[in-house]
């Protein structure tokens, strides 16, 4: 059992990171329906801009601030000129899906075309440990760590306690109906994409921090296991996603000390099939609806 | 032709002939069915595994540097028949999974874990078909019994590979233009309409899964009978989304487009630029040609979602008959009494 200790520590740095970009992921589904798969990719540019900004003798937390906005930017000009072209033209579910495939493949493999098949990765300062019960933790993990807590914390307060909130729930909901009750969805939608691709940034920094050396495909990898965190909660539900995120990362970094660290992420998706053969609405969705998207 | 250009061109049809056969089998997965098959490379894997043990010699031959299960070593029709049938029995429980009352996202995303877990598992289970290492040496079928040459006998794998491909069209167009095809494509238009119809919905998923299934093990036989070596590595998910994009620009549930995307798309990428000279750091041709792809995909989406060769609207005469192309132009050039357009329940 001596491992389990540190597995902890590593699977709740791994939640903290896979939380902020399964609610990002969620939270723009669940007001638009579009399933992005190009989601890992937006992470991917963001982190190479923060690499970037680092390159030039910036901390890298100043770096991950300007990811963060990059991030929210790509998002919403992703939107505005590839994905509500193609809703307006009558693309439905899967070809969405379809049409943000190849958008992410055109980011993976550009970023693949300018940096080369080389690894890099982040100058950060030198780290000290700290023991936090059983816990072993370095600074910038404990820093990655209390980034996701704040991120969760506004993530809540502005679902719960402002106007915006409410009108992104109510999208979420049902936009139609959203829409007669006059609420402008198609801000809401747009500010829907900012959020989550601010989260999104910021998740990709963090991924590239705590993975040490990352390459144009790093992200990409990463993305099956947030979808899977995502739809494990429920896909809509920002609460699923946060739940989904820490059942997720604990179980696949407690399987890669206890079984075989290659199994690390097939774990995670065992359980996510299991969770879908029995509760196929995910954790805390009340029921799995079928519904057209919006944009 | 020189020998070179013979060598090559055979290796091209074969490879032309896999790729066809896959992607029908895709297509009837999901151009006919509306079914989103994200594991369908998982099926070609299973094919070319199957066949592979079964006709290698047992995994204590060579030294024993490769492990793996079964090798009985089994004379040539068998690996092939033996893998198509394991195809068909493997959709079964993938189909089970997957398509239990999910919404069509949930599916693709459950269907892409699955193939996710099959390749790691399959990398890390060295006992199970060698691990990352894959097997090789697999025999050419036949090559003792026909003792012909290199060269010839690729030509006669060619012509194998086309009797296939003829047959399967066969057998994919006898189902689309079944009373069983009606029914998946009124599953994918309107699934409770179907239901609604009595048509059993979970039974008709499960069939084009394991049609589609078996077709893609065919396919993965074939390549790995003909290569003798198949790794974890040569099926990684972003494969099937090869096949769909042939799927879709080439015309989705029309077998002639599909066949045309395959040409386009797997053969016509790969090989326009195998003769260009290498430029820049290794692997930026396959990054250049991926982005290719992606943007194929928009455009084709934009400008023609129906493909390059589009769905045939099926057309009867006045007596109930499904017409066939020819005869639809024969009605037309004689003037006479007009096809009947819409489709008949």
């Amino acid at each position: 059992m001596q491992f389990l200790g540190p597995s902890i520590g590593f699977g709740l740095v791994t939640a903290s990171i896979l939380t902020m970009a399964a609610v990002g992921f969620t939270m723009q589904f669940g007001v638009t329906n579009i399933l992005n798969l190009a989601f890992g990719e937006v992470m991917s540019v963001s982190g190479f801009v923060a690499l970037m900004v680092s390159r030039t003798g910036m901390s890298i937390w100043a770096g991950m601030a300007v990811a963060a906005v990059f991030g929210a930017l790509l998002s919403y000009a992703l939107n505005r000129a590839v994905f509500v072209p193609f809703v307006r033209r009558g693309t439905r579910l899967f070809g969405m899906v379809i049409v943000t495939i190849a958008v992410g493949l055109i980011i993976q493999n550009g970023i693949l075309a300018t940096t080369g098949p080389n690894f890099f990765s982040y100058s950060v300062a030198q780290e000290s440990s700290y023991n936090v019960g059983p816990l072993i933790l370095t600074t910038s993990q404990i820093v990655i760590m209390a980034i996701a807590v704040i991120c969760m914390l506004v993530v809540h307060g502005l679902l719960r306690y402002t106007k915006l909130g409410m009108a992104m729930r109510a999208t979420a909901t049902d936009s139609s109906l959203a829409r007669s009750c006059g609420i402008r969805t198609e801000r809401i939608v747009d500010v829907a994409w900012l959020i989550s691709g601010a989260m999104c940034g910021i998740a990709g920094v963090t991924l590239f921090i705590n993975t040490t050396s990352f390459t144009a495909a790093t992200a990409n990898s990463f993305l099956v296991v947030i979808v899977a965190a995502a739809i494990l909660g429920g896909v809509g539900q920002p609460y699923g996603a946060m739940l989904g995120a820490l059942v997720i990362g604990l179980t696949s970094e407690i399987a890669a000390s206890f079984i075989n660290p290659s199994y690390k992420n097939v774990v995670a998706f065992v359980i996510l099939v299991v969770v879908l053969l029995f509760r196929p609405q995910g954790i805390l969705a009340e029921i799995a609806t079928q519904r057209e998207v919006t944009a | 032709m020189s020998l070179a250009w013979q060598f090559y061109v055979t290796t091209l049809l074969v490879y032309t002939g896999v790729w066809v056969l896959g992607a029908w089998g895709l297509n009837l997965q999901f151009g006919t069915a509306g079914l989103l098959s994200f594991a369908f490379i998982v099926f070609q894997a299973v094919g070319a595994y199957t066949a592979g043990v079964l006709a290698l010699g047992p995994d204590t031959g060579n030294g024993g540097y490769q492990h793996y299960i079964g090798g009985y070593a089994l004379p040539f029709p068998l690996p092939l028949l033996a893998a198509i049938a394991v195809g068909a029995i493997v959709a079964v429980p993938i189909g089970l999974v997957a398509l239990r009352r999910l919404r069509s996202d949930y599916q693709a995303v459950a269907l892409l874990v699955i193939s996710i877990i099959a390749t790691s598992v399959a990398s890390n289970e060295p006992h199970l078909f060698n691990g990352a290492a894959g097997i090789s040496l697999v025999p050419h079928p036949l090559a003792d019994w026909l003792g012909v040459d290199l060269l010839t006998y690729q030509w006669i794998y060619v012509g194998f590979v086309f009797v296939l491909c003829l047959l399967a069209w066969f057998f994919v167009h006898r189902i689309t233009h079944s009373p069983l095809g009606r029914a998946m494509r009124a599953m994918r238009d309107n699934e409770h309409a179907a239901a609604s119809l009595a048509k059993n919905i979970i039974a008709l998923r499960l069939l084009a899964f394991a049609i589609g299934g078996a077709l893609g093990a065919a396919s993965g036989a074939v390549l790995v009978l003909f290569i003798g070596t198949w790794a974890p590595s040569a099926w990684l998910y972003p494969e099937t989304f090869v096949f769909l994009a042939a799927i879709i620009i080439g015309g989705s549930n029309n077998m002639l487009g599909v066949f045309i995307g395959v040409l386009l798309v797997p053969i016509g990428f790969a090989e326009s630029t195998r003769f260009l000279p290498a430029i820049g750091h290794p692997g930026l041709i396959e990054a250049l040609q991926w982005i290719a792809i992606g943007f194929l995909f928009l455009i084709f989406l934009w400008f023609r979602p129906q493909g390059i060769v589009p769905e045939r609207k099926h057309r009867y005469s006045r007596d109930g008959h499904l017409l066939s192309v020819l005869q639809e132009l024969i009605i037309r050039f004689r003037g006479g009494p007009r096809p009947v357009p819409q489709e008949r329940a």
